[in-house]
């Protein structure tokens, strides 16, 4: 069985080592397709083999959808598991970061429009994600969104089940798990969306706290300390502390912080971002805000701006010396 | 082009010595072949006969009347840069729609940039205003064209601004009208409250307060009515402006899909209401589920605030019953193959 699948794909290069993995390039020998073969590390836990690859195998091979990274395969070789997946080159971190490209509007619709819709698949299939970010969205080829690296990753259980208040990145973080609270829902990934949609439009991180306090801190200077008003039982979450009390900010506060955003844009952002996670919209509502439905229309996968950009700019400077 | 500095600073005119100080509404006008500064009143007095040549000494040149304007730019050499530019702009008019490439564009923007710079500062000059001369006669034809098509433009654009001036007077005038109605209405009510007070020997109180909740209620109705005219005449306003419609169009032309056609609009099952009452016993459920395990959840305060909710589980629990039924898996397969 391992022989069979080692040679129905070629290893051709190392691109990157985690913690717990090393990348991969490689083909598929049969169809000549990029792949990414993603070897895991055994044997470094007492426990057998770490949550995140299990996690990572669970939920891909239930998931098919084209923005979301597709689980071509899985093999064990000497005493390695292996997990094959789509070969994607780049992610939008890496975009945002990069000065030399120009997000157009209609990009940003595009971008958000893909994320959401993996999203949705993710949440129809009551999977909640919960770590995405700029990182994990990755690239491909083609333009196409997917989102990636369900290390996180896990399926609502029961309704009582405690669900861990530490999970995703922390400037991509829910107030609900800044708060400890063990129960929480989908709305942690729309929050996270909402941000990586508000780091889109501003090209640097929007809420980027220090360390976890400080997160709060951040987050409720940008919109406000929640209440019990505002949001009912806040004050019943573990860690729930409003020492600092910020204003919720004025419409008026929000369009300059987002100079170029039209009104439609600052609607969804603002529902994406609403404290009371009953209060934030879902993936379905999301998409079918009138943000979408207005001009400029998105861009299509095909035009986006692609990490080559540099590239292309560098030779055409070589060619005019 | 010999223009000293000194000339500014004292307000005076080189020809007829007249000083601003004892003449304050003495005004410059200046001819752009020489742009030498004199008073308006010398301009009447020297050119009235017909064209003469500049009194300053050493320039001569012939100057005619109707060619005198009054000077915008404290510097002389901006103002004549600027009439140059003019001129320059006016014979070469082609916009970006006349170019193909943006390339192009560029580059006849470029050879603008060079004939000014050349005429204003004097470099190459004569053989510049040849080119500049002969372009005109060789194109004469076309520069008129576009000339015609900038002009509709501008008609269209100015159509428009006295369009939106209209409806906002419009509206302002409804406004008033309205106002003044309100303010009548309230003289009269006035009138027949003190009438009552003095006639009828009900409680004052009450029919002051009758009055007060009578004329709230008709400011809000008038409110709403001013909205509703407001926004028939924005509407009307909108369909007048034949641009507004052709945009609606072209943005519905192509439908967009959020889900890209993947979505479950009908759901196979019908969802009754989530338990208000969570701690009821079974006999009294009707038209909602029951499950004493789930519900008592639904009363924790830790569970709510992190946005856990009753509806969501039952929801769950239904869409997975139904999940896949009604999908054959090996009709799609033979779908997929073929």
């Amino acid at each position: 069985m391992t022989e069979v699948n080692e040679l129905k794909y070629s290893k051709e290069r190392k691109v990157g080592e985690g913690t717990y993995a090393v990348v991969y390039l490689g083909k598929q020998m049969k169809t000549k397709r990029s792949i990414a073969i993603k070897e895991i590390k055994t044997g470094l836990f007492k426990d057998g083999l770490d949550m995140s690859a299990i996690r990572e195998v669970k939920y891909l091979q239930e998931l098919k959808h084209l923005n979301v990274i597709e689980l071509i395969d899985v093999f064990s070789s000497a005493n390695n598991l292996n997990l094959v997946l789509e070969f994607l080159p780049c992610d939008l971190e890496v975009l945002i970061k990069d000065q030399s490209i120009i997000f157009k509007p209609s990009d940003i619709k595009s971008w958000l429009l893909m994320t959401l819709r993996g999203v949705h698949h993710c949440h129809r299939n009551f999977i909640l994600h919960r770590d995405l970010k700029p990182n994990n969205l990755l690239i491909a080829p083609d333009g196409q969104l997917k989102i990636a690296d369900f290390g996180l990753a896990r399926s609502l259980g029961n309704p009582n089940e405690d669900l861990s208040p530490m999970v995703v990145t922390r400037w991509y973080r829910a107030p609900e798990l800044l708060f400890g609270a063990k129960h929480y829902t989908y709305a942690v990934d729309i929050w996270a969306v909402g941000i990586i949609f508000a780091e889109l439009m501003l090209r640097i991180p929007y809420l980027p706290g220090k360390d976890d306090v400080d997160q709060l801190d951040v987050t409720f200077r940008a919109l406000g300390t929640p209440t019990e008003s505002n949001w009912p039982n806040v004050s019943s979450l573990p860690l729930y502390n409003a020492l600092k009390v910020y204003p919720p900010p004025s419409r008026q506060e929000i369009r300059l912080r987002f100079s170029a955003a039209t009104e439609k844009a600052l609607d969804l952002l603002m529902s994406m971002t609403q404290l009371d996670p009953s209060n934030r919209c879902d993936s379905t509502s999301a998409l079918l805000h009138e943000y979408f439905l207005e001009l400029p229309k998105h861009t299509t996968p095909a035009q986006l701006p692609k990490k080559g950009g540099v590239q292309e700019d560098e030779s055409s400077k070589r060619r005019k010396l | 082009m010999n223009i000293t500095e000194d000339e500014r600073g004292n307000d005076m005119c080189p020809i007829c010595r007249t000083d601003r100080y004892l003449s304050p509404n003495m005004n410059f006008l200046i001819n752009p072949e020489c742009y030498h500064k004199i008073c308006e009143s010398c301009v009447d007095r020297i050119f009235s006969l017909g064209p003469a040549p500049c009194p300053y000494a050493k320039c001569g040149k012939i100057l005619r009347k109707n060619k005198f304007k009054k000077q915008i730019f404290d510097d002389i050499n901006i103002e004549r840069e600027v009439d140059i530019r003019k001129r320059v702009s006016t014979i070469y008019n082609k916009t970006q729609d006349d170019f193909e490439d943006l390339k192009d564009y560029n580059q006849y923007l470029e050879n603008i940039e060079n004939i000014v710079f050349n005429l204003a500062n004097d470099q190459d000059a004569s053989n510049t205003e040849a080119e500049l001369v002969a372009y005109e006669k060789e194109h004469k034809v076309e520069i008129l064209e576009r000339q015609m098509r900038q002009s509709q433009k501008n008609a269209d654009l100015a159509q428009y601004q006295e369009a939106v001036a209209r409806l906002k007077q419009e509206k302002l005038k409804i406004q008033q009208h309205m106002e003044m109605e309100d303010l009548e209405f309230k003289k009269q009510q006035r009138q027949e409250v003190l009438d009552k007070l003095s006639n009828s020997n009900a409680n004052s109180d009450d029919i002051i307060n009758q009055a007060t909740n009578n004329s709230l209620k008709r400011s809000n109705s008038r409110k709403r009515q001013l909205q509703q005219i407001n926004n028939q005449l924005e509407q009307s306003f909108e369909n007048m402006i034949p641009g507004n419609q052709k945009k609606v169009e072209e943005g519905n032309k192509t439908p967009f899909t959020p889900f890209m056609g993947d979505r479950m609009i009908e759901k196979p099952y019908r969802m009754l209401a989530a338990p208000e009452i969570v701690d009821i016993n079974v006999s009294s459920v009707v038209n909602s589920y029951y499950d004493p395990f789930v519900n008592q959840f639904a009363k924790n305060k830790e569970f709510l605030g992190a946005g856990w909710r009753l509806e969501a589980v039952y929801e769950r629990a239904l869409e997975e019953a139904f999940m896949g039924l009604g999908c054959f898996i090996e009709e799609e397969k033979k779908a997929n193959t073929t």
